[in-house]
């Protein structure tokens, strides 16, 4: 016997789905979270209220590091590993080393971008429960869904139905997993 | 920008009023999903294939004979290959400003052609970064510009523009694949879930790690790729200015200017721009998708290009300015050499392709005809070809000492290396072309939302 994950509604704008999330958090639903395919101004505040992720404050750690790292590099190899006098030039060239270090910090704030946005959104993950659902393949395409997971603490099958229902769900589902 | 274009044609929307968000995906995967591919992608595929096996021949001969089979020997030793290396790398460059740029200004039609850009920037980089590997002599070695600690404690030279170059090529490439690949990741996942044989969907299904397009995960890959195009802009700046200052701080007269770095970015953005131009006309007419790539597109484009073209002037008349005005003999001698001497041909017909034909793209009926655009590209990047070979060569006949000049006359290997490139780049922009959606579907649906709430 398959363990139920949740329920899975459709809908086909969205505004009906920005409708359906501020209604069910508003009903103390919390395990819940909507799949569209585009970014729905706003729905992901209303889904996920509270702070926003930390990422862009991740990629600017990111650049400072690889600016001073880039520039260490440099550093220690022209000044202190094996200074070498190119006609004339001190030994710490700063103008020179500019150069490496700003694309180095370049670098590692878009690879700390890059696998930031992997690490928190826990891609890359192959499988996961929601694909079960039928009308899944929709949120790639041209519909909104929303899923109201089993794990909500008011989870409750028969009322989450009424409630999509009553939102104007296209289709209803019960995801198994 | 948007605000005018949008006032100025009317009649042309972003994309055609007929196309939904489903037709839209399957239209763009259907095209990755075919089962076979059409003739006319057979037909360039063997051609570029053909070309590319050319440059393997080349290379071959070349990493057993030595750079000798090339004409370049003493006084000019920096020939075709290194010309091609900036114009590669300009190509490239105009690809990412495209992509990110008009990213950051939210223009609607950057949304149907940055994936085309990005395919052809990952397809242009690699060409340029073969051309100095192949030009060292003992190719074999060139990792040791690396930073890394070797066991023989050799660093390379952190001062050498050189080796600026080296960074800056290897970061740029490195970053257009991240910037590519988070741009890409929500299509490659609308392509799984359309796949319907077993294989595709493992292909893509892995490709495209799982992404669920839930709405956290929206919003961090809205919130990064934003702030990834404000770092792609300035950094492709930075990268082809560093090209420039390779040049720059060289003593060689012609060469030894402060205005190259934003020259040759200037030339970035004409031909970038120009390429993908070409490349639009023949993916739009090939797939089919004439409701995503409307007149909309070019005649933005073209405005782009014409920006370009009058950017350039502009660097055009610095360029005889700097020398004609200074007092440097030496300066003066090869800026006159250059354009009335043995490169003149290349020089001013340079300047007719790239500055004084472009100018026709004010009339907004060469900018609605696709031929003509065509053909203005075309022109323009073998204009920009022919800068980049004559800034290049025509300074090193004409250094200070007279008794040190000389003349450079490319090979059959010289132009064996030309077209394998252009073999090179073009197989990479079919495989493009055959395995990946080649248009943004996720920002097309924004833009399709949005006309329709207009």
């Amino acid at each position: 016997m398959k363990t139920l994950f949740g329920i899975i509604a459709t809908f086909d704008t969205p505004d009906a789905v920005k409708n359906a999330a501020a209604y069910l958090r508003q009903a103390g639903f919390r395990t819940l979270e909507a799949y569209a395919p585009y970014p729905v101004e706003g729905l992901g505040e209303i889904i996920h209220p509270g702070p926003k992720p930390l990422l862009p404050l991740l990629m600017f750690a990111g650049a400072v590091f690889g600016a001073g790292w880039g520039y260490w590099i440099q550093y220690w190899d022209e000044a202190l590993n094996y200074p070498l006098n190119v006609g004339g030039r001190p030994y710490n060239s700063w103008p020179s080393f500019i150069v490496s270090a700003f694309e180095f910090m370049l670098l590692v704030t878009i690879a700390s971008g890059f696998f930031g946005l992997l690490a928190i959104s826990r891609l890359p993950r192959l499988y996961h429960p929601i694909f079960e659902a039928k009308v899944f393949e929709r949120a790639s395409r041209d519909r909104f869904l929303i899923c109201v997971e089993a794990t909500d603490p008011r989870f409750d099958a028969a009322s989450i139905r009424a409630a999509f229902e009553q939102l104007g769900a296209e289709r209803i589902e019960e995801v198994r997993s | 920008m948007a605000m005018t274009l949008t006032s100025e044609l009317p009649a042309a929307p972003v994309v055609a009023p007929d196309v939904t968000l489903a037709s839209l995906s399957e239209q763009v995967s259907g095209r990755v999903l075919m089962d076979r591919a059409p003739l006319w992608w057979w037909a360039g595929f063997g051609f570029s294939f053909t070309l590319f096996t050319l440059l393997v021949i080349q290379m071959a001969w070349l990493f057993v004979n030595g750079i000798g089979v090339w004409g370049v020997e003493i006084p000019v030793a920096w020939g075709l290959a290194i010309a091609e290396y900036v114009w590669w790398i300009a190509l490239a460059s105009g690809g990412t400003i495209v992509s990110a740029l008009f990213f950051l200004t939210r223009s609607p039609w950057r949304s149907a052609t940055n994936r085309i850009a990005e395919s052809m920037l990952l397809s242009a980089a690699p060409c340029a970064g073969l051309m100095p590997i192949m030009h060292l002599g003992r190719p074999g070695l060139f990792y040791w510009l690396f930073p890394y600690s070797t066991v023989m404690g050799v660093w390379p030279q952190a001062r050498s523009p050189l080796w600026w170059d080296f960074i800056c090529l290897i970061y740029y490439i490195l970053m257009s694949i991240m910037y590519y690949y988070t741009g890409i990741l929500p299509d490659l996942a609308t392509v799984r879930d359309l796949a319907r044989s077993r294989f595709k969907q493992i292909f893509y299904g892995v490709l495209a790690l799982g992404w669920r397009g839930s709405s956290e995960q929206w919003r961090n890959q809205r919130t990064v790729y934003a702030i990834m195009s404000a770092i792609m802009a300035p950094m492709v700046i930075s990268v082809h200015s560093v090209v420039g200052l390779d040049f720059a701080g060289g003593l060689t007269p012609g060469w030894h200017d402060t205005q190259f770095p934003p020259y040759f970015f200037f030339g970035a953005v004409i031909s970038g721009t120009a390429v993908i131009i070409m490349l639009t006309i023949v993916v739009r007419w090939g797939y089919g998708l004439q409701d995503v790539l409307t007149a909309y597109h070019f005649n933005a484009m073209a405005k782009i290009m014409l920006v370009g073209s009058v950017m350039l002037a502009y660097a055009y008349v610095w360029e005889a300015f700097g020398p004609i005005y200074g007092s440097d003999v030496a300066q003066k001698t090869e800026f006159f050499q250059r354009a009335f001497g043995f490169t003149a041909p290349a020089f001013w017909s340079e300047k007719i392709l790239t500055v004084v034909i472009p100018q026709l793209l004010w009339l907004p009926a060469v900018r609605r005809s696709r031929t003509l655009l065509f053909l203005i590209s075309g022109g323009i990047i073998v204009g920009m070809w022919q800068e980049r070979f004559v800034f290049t060569t025509s300074s090193l006949e004409h250094n200070y000492m007279p008794s040190y000049w000389g003349r450079y006359y490319p090979t059959f290997w010289d132009w064996a290396c030309l077209a394998g490139t252009i073999g090179l780049f073009l197989t990479l922009f079919f495989l493009f072309l055959r395995f990946a959606p080649i248009v943004s579907i996720a920002e097309m649906r924004e833009v399709i939302e949005e006309e329709r709430s207009k």
